[in-house]
C-alpha cells in the first residue's frame, strides 16, 4: 500500500499539471496561439513548421452568405477556429460523382452545400468551442493517409502527441482512431493511444479509450508494439521548435504524417492530457522533474537529451526477455588487474574474435609486468607446421604453466607474420555493470585502435546492437 | 440557544435568522464543492450549478431530498429526450434551447398535476423559485452535451446531484447551524482549507482510480 503511493508520486494529476506545469510556464501569448487555430497555423508558416493548407475561411455570416461554394476542392476539412476535442470538425473525401454541390463523407455519407451552411452556422453560434464562445470557420486540405498507417486506422488520420517541456521531448504516443471514436484520434471518444519509445520512435504499449490495456487492434491480429514511426526525428525537431516559437514552456504538439507532405503540426496544446501516460505506462511528473531547470540552448540539444533520457525502453524489454543486455559495437569497459587495479578502457566488441585480447603496456598496468618479464625468457619454438601446433601447445603448457603463478596459457597462433607465442592472463572484466572473469591474451595492440577487443567467449550474456 | 453576539446584532437589524445562517453557509458549502473537485475528482458544473442546486434542495424541505432529486432526474431526462427530438430539425443554438427549456418546464407542470392528483400535496406546494433553478440546469445540461457529448453531460449532472446532495445534509444538519450561529468565525477556516485547496498538487482520488493499472508497471 505505501508503495502504491510512492509510485503513484511518478505520475502527474490534475492538479499538479494546472499548478506547477500550465500556471507558471504558459503565458498568455502562447495560450492565444494554442487556442487559436489560424493564428497558429500563421505563427507556425512564419517559422516555416509544416502546417495543413488554409483553402478558405469564412468570417461572418455576410462571407458565408457570398462564399462561393465550387472554390472549393475535391476533398477538405472543414474546421472551427476554437474548436476542442476534435468537436466539429466534417472531412469530405471526394466530390459526389456527377454534382458539382455535394460531396462524400468517410463513412458514405453525403454532404450538400446546405450541410456546409448549416455547419458553419453552428461553428458560428458556438456549437463546438469553449463556453459556447461565437467562432469562425475555415476550410484546410485534407491530410492523406500513409499507407502503414493504413491498416492500425479506422476512417481517420493517426497523430502524434509529443509533450515538449524546457525545448526537451519528454513523452509521445501514436493516437489510432477506431470505430469507437468515429475515426477521431481522441482517447476519450475510444481511440486508441501507443507509447512511443522517444530514442527510436518505436512504439511500445497501448491503450484504448480510458485506460484498457492492450496489445493488439481489437479484432485484429494487428500487434501495436513495435511499429516504427517514420521521420522521427523529424517529427521531434518541429515539436521542439514549436515549443520554442509558441511562448509554450508546456506544451503538447499534435503532429500528423501526410502521404506526400510527411509531418505537418496539426495543432498545438496549451493544456495537454494526462492519458498519455497510460499509453506509455510511465509517469510524466518524474519525467517533467529530470528535464526541469536544464539549460537547452539549440533543439538538437533538446531532441538529443529527451532521446537519451527517456528512450531504451524497448532495449531493457529485449534485456528482459533473454535475459541478456544489449551493448553497442564499442563499449567502455574495465579492466580489473591484481590487486584490484582497474583501468577504463574503450573496447571494441568483436564477435569474429574467438577469445579476448589486451594491449601489453595495459597487462603491464594491470600489475603483470612480471610475468611478461618471464614470459620474455621463454625460448620460441621453430616455426612448425599447423599439425604440430596442438603438440607443441601441450608441450609448453606442461613446461611453463606451473613455472609462473600468473601465466595461465600459452597460445600459438599463425597469421601474415608466421608463427607467434602469447601468454594468457587472467583479469576481470566490467561491462554493462557485469563482472565477468577472463582468460585473455596479450598482444602489443599499441598500433591499433582500440587496445582492447572483447571476443566470443567473454560476450555469452550480451546481445550486440552494431546500430549503438 | 444562546447565539453569538454578532448574530443577534445582525437579527436584531433587521435581517432575517435564516438569511444570516444560509449566507454563513455557502462558504462552506463553496469550499465542499472545492473540496470534491480538487481532492476526490468530482468534477460537476462549475462551482455555481451544485451551490445553487444544494440550496434548491433545501427549499424542497420538508422532502427536500425525495422530490428534488425527482424533479433534477426529470429534468435531465426530458432534456435529453428533446434534445435528440430537435436534433433532426437543425435549429440554431438558442432558439434550440428555448424550445428545449419550455418543454421540460411543461414537463414539470405536468409532474406537479400528476403530484396534486395522487395527494402528494408536498410536490404540488413546492414554491416555484426552486423549479425555476432546477429547469434553468436544462441549459447547462445541454450545453454541456453540445460541448463534450452525452456520456459527459450525464456524469457531470450526476455529479452535480452528489456534490448537491452532500451539501444538501451537510447545511441541514442541526448542529453545524448551531455551531456556526454560535461561533461564525469559523467561518474563516474556509479561506485556510480554500487556501490549501488551491497549492494542492497531489493526485485525486479519481485519478488513483484511472491510474491504478499502471502504477504497479511504473518502475
Amino acid at each position: 500500500m505505501f508503495d502504491f503511493f510512492k509510485q503513484s508520486n511518478r505520475l502527474l494529476g490534475m492538479n499538479a499539471r494546472n499548478l506547477e506545469y500550465i500556471r507558471p510556464h504558459n503565458r498568455k501569448r502562447g495560450m492565444e496561439m494554442a487556442d487559436s487555430k489560424l493564428l497558429c497555423k500563421r505563427v507556425l508558416k512564419k517559422n516555416s513548421l509544416a502546417a495543413p493548407a488554409l483553402i478558405a475561411k469564412i468570417k461572418n455570416r455576410e462571407e458565408l452568405e457570398a462564399f462561393d461554394w465550387n472554390t472549393l476542392p475535391d476533398s477538405f476539412a472543414l474546421k472551427p477556429n476554437r474548436g476542442f476535442g476534435g468537436e466539429g470538425i466534417l472531412v469530405v473525401y471526394a466530390r459526389k460523382k456527377g454534382r458539382l454541390d455535394a460531396w462524400v463523407k468517410a463513412d458514405g455519407a453525403i454532404i450538400t452545400v446546405e450541410d456546409l451552411h448549416a455547419h458553419i452556422s453552428n461553428i458560428f453560434d458556438g456549437s463546438f468551442s469553449l463556453a459556447n464562445s461565437p467562432d469562425i470557420a475555415f476550410f484546410e486540405e485534407r491530410l492523406k493517409l500513409l499507407k502503414l498507417f493504413k491498416p492500425y486506422s479506422f476512417k481517420g488520420i493517426p497523430d502524434i502527441r509529443v509533450i515538449v517541456f524546457n525545448r526537451v521531448p519528454v513523452m509521445a504516443m501514436l493516437r489510432l482512431p477506431t470505430r469507437a471514436s468515429d475515426g477521431k484520434a481522441n482517447l476519450q471518444q475510444g481511440a486508441i493511444g501507443v507509447g512511443i519509445d522517444l530514442a527510436t520512435g518505436t512504439t511500445t504499449t497501448a491503450i484504448i479509450g480510458k485506460g484498457h490495456i492492450i496489445e493488439y487492434i481489437p479484432g485484429t491480429r494487428l500487434v501495436l508494439s513495435g511499429i516504427k514511426i517514420p521521420y522521427w526525428k523529424e517529427i521531434l525537431r518541429m515539436s521542439v521548435e514549436a515549443q520554442t516559437i509558441s511562448g509554450l514552456g508546456f506544451l503538447g504538439a499534435d503532429i500528423s504524417i501526410d502521404r506526400d507532405r510527411g509531418p505537418v503540426i496539426l495543432e498545438l496544446n496549451a493544456r495537454p492530457g494526462l492519458s498519455i501516460q497510460l499509453a506509455n505506462l510511465a509517469g510524466l511528473k518524474d519525467r517533467l522533474k529530470r528535464v526541469s531547470g536544464l539549460k537547452i540552448k539549440t533543439t538538437e540539444r533538446g531532441m538529443r537529451v529527451g532521446m537519451n533520457l527517456f528512450g531504451g525502453e524497448i532495449e531493457e524489454e529485449i534485456e528482459e526477455l533473454s535475459g541478456k543486455r544489449v551493448i553497442g559495437s564499442t563499449e567502455k569497459i574495465k579492466l580489473i588487474g591484481k590487486d584490484g587495479k582497474e583501468i577504463e578502457v574503450e573496447a571494441k566488441i568483436d564477435t569474429g574474435a574467438d577469445s579476448t585480447s589486451i594491449d601489453t603496456e595495459l597487462a603491464k598496468e594491470l600489475g603483470f609486468g612480471d610475468v611478461l618479464k618471464f614470459f620474455e625468457t621463454i625460448p620460441k619454438p621453430l616455426s612448425t607446421n599447423r599439425e604440430e601446433l596442438r603438440v607443441l601447445s601441450d608441450e609448453y603448457d606442461a613446461k611453463y604453466r606451473s613455472a609462473h603463478s600468473d601465466l595461465q596459457a600459452i597460445t600459438f597462433t599463425y597469421s601474415a607474420n608466421g608463427l607467434s607465442m602469447r601468454p594468457k592472463i587472467e583479469i576481470s572484466l566490467l561491462i554493462d555493470s557485469l563482472t565477468i572473469p577472463a582468460r585473455v591474451t596479450v598482444v602489443d595492440r599499441a598500433s591499433l585502435e582500440y587496445p582492447v577487443i572483447i571476443g566470443r567467449k567473454n560476450l555469452q550474456k550480451f546481445l550486440v546492437d552494431v546500430s549503438k | 440557544m444562546q447565539y453569538h453576539p454578532l448574530i443577534n446584532f445582525i437579527v436584531a437589524s433587521g435581517v432575517p435568522l435564516q438569511t444570516v445562517a444560509l449566507l454563513l453557509m455557502l462558504p462552506i458549502v463553496v469550499t465542499l464543492v472545492a473540496f470534491f473537485r480538487q481532492v476526490i475528482g468530482i468534477k460537476a458544473f462549475g462551482i455555481y450549478t451544485p451551490s445553487i442546486i444544494t440550496f434548491a434542495l433545501l427549499a424542497f424541505d420538508p422532502n427536500g431530498i425525495k422530490y428534488g432529486i425527482a424533479i433534477f432526474i426529470a429534468v435531465i431526462v426530458v432534456g435529453t429526450l428533446s434534445r435528440l427530438l430537435m436534433k433532426k430539425f437543425r435549429l440554431l443554438y438558442l432558439p434550440r434551447v428555448a424550445i428545449t427549456v419550455s418543454i421540460v418546464s411543461l414537463a414539470i407542470l405536468f409532474i406537479l398535476v400528476i403530484g396534486g392528483m395522487t395527494q402528494r400535496t408536498g410536490l404540488a406546494a413546492v414554491s416555484i423559485f426552486p423549479l425555476l433553478i432546477m429547469i434553468t440546469q436544462a441549459e447547462k445540461y445541454i450545453a454541456t452535451q453540445i460541448e463534450k457529448g452525452s456520456r459527459v453531460a450525464l456524469i457531470l449532472a450526476l455529479e452535480t446531484l452528489i456534490i448537491s446532495v452532500v451539501g444538501y445534509f451537510l447545511i441541514s444538519w442541526h448542529a453545524l447551524t448551531t455551531l456556526i450561529l454560535q461561533y461564525p468565525w469559523i467561518i474563516l477556516f474556509t479561506f485556510v482549507i480554500n487556501f490549501s485547496l488551491g497549492k494542492w498538487t497531489g493526485l485525486r482520488v479519481t485519478e488513483y482510480l484511472r491510474f491504478r493499472k499502471i502504477i504497479r508497471h511504473l518502475q
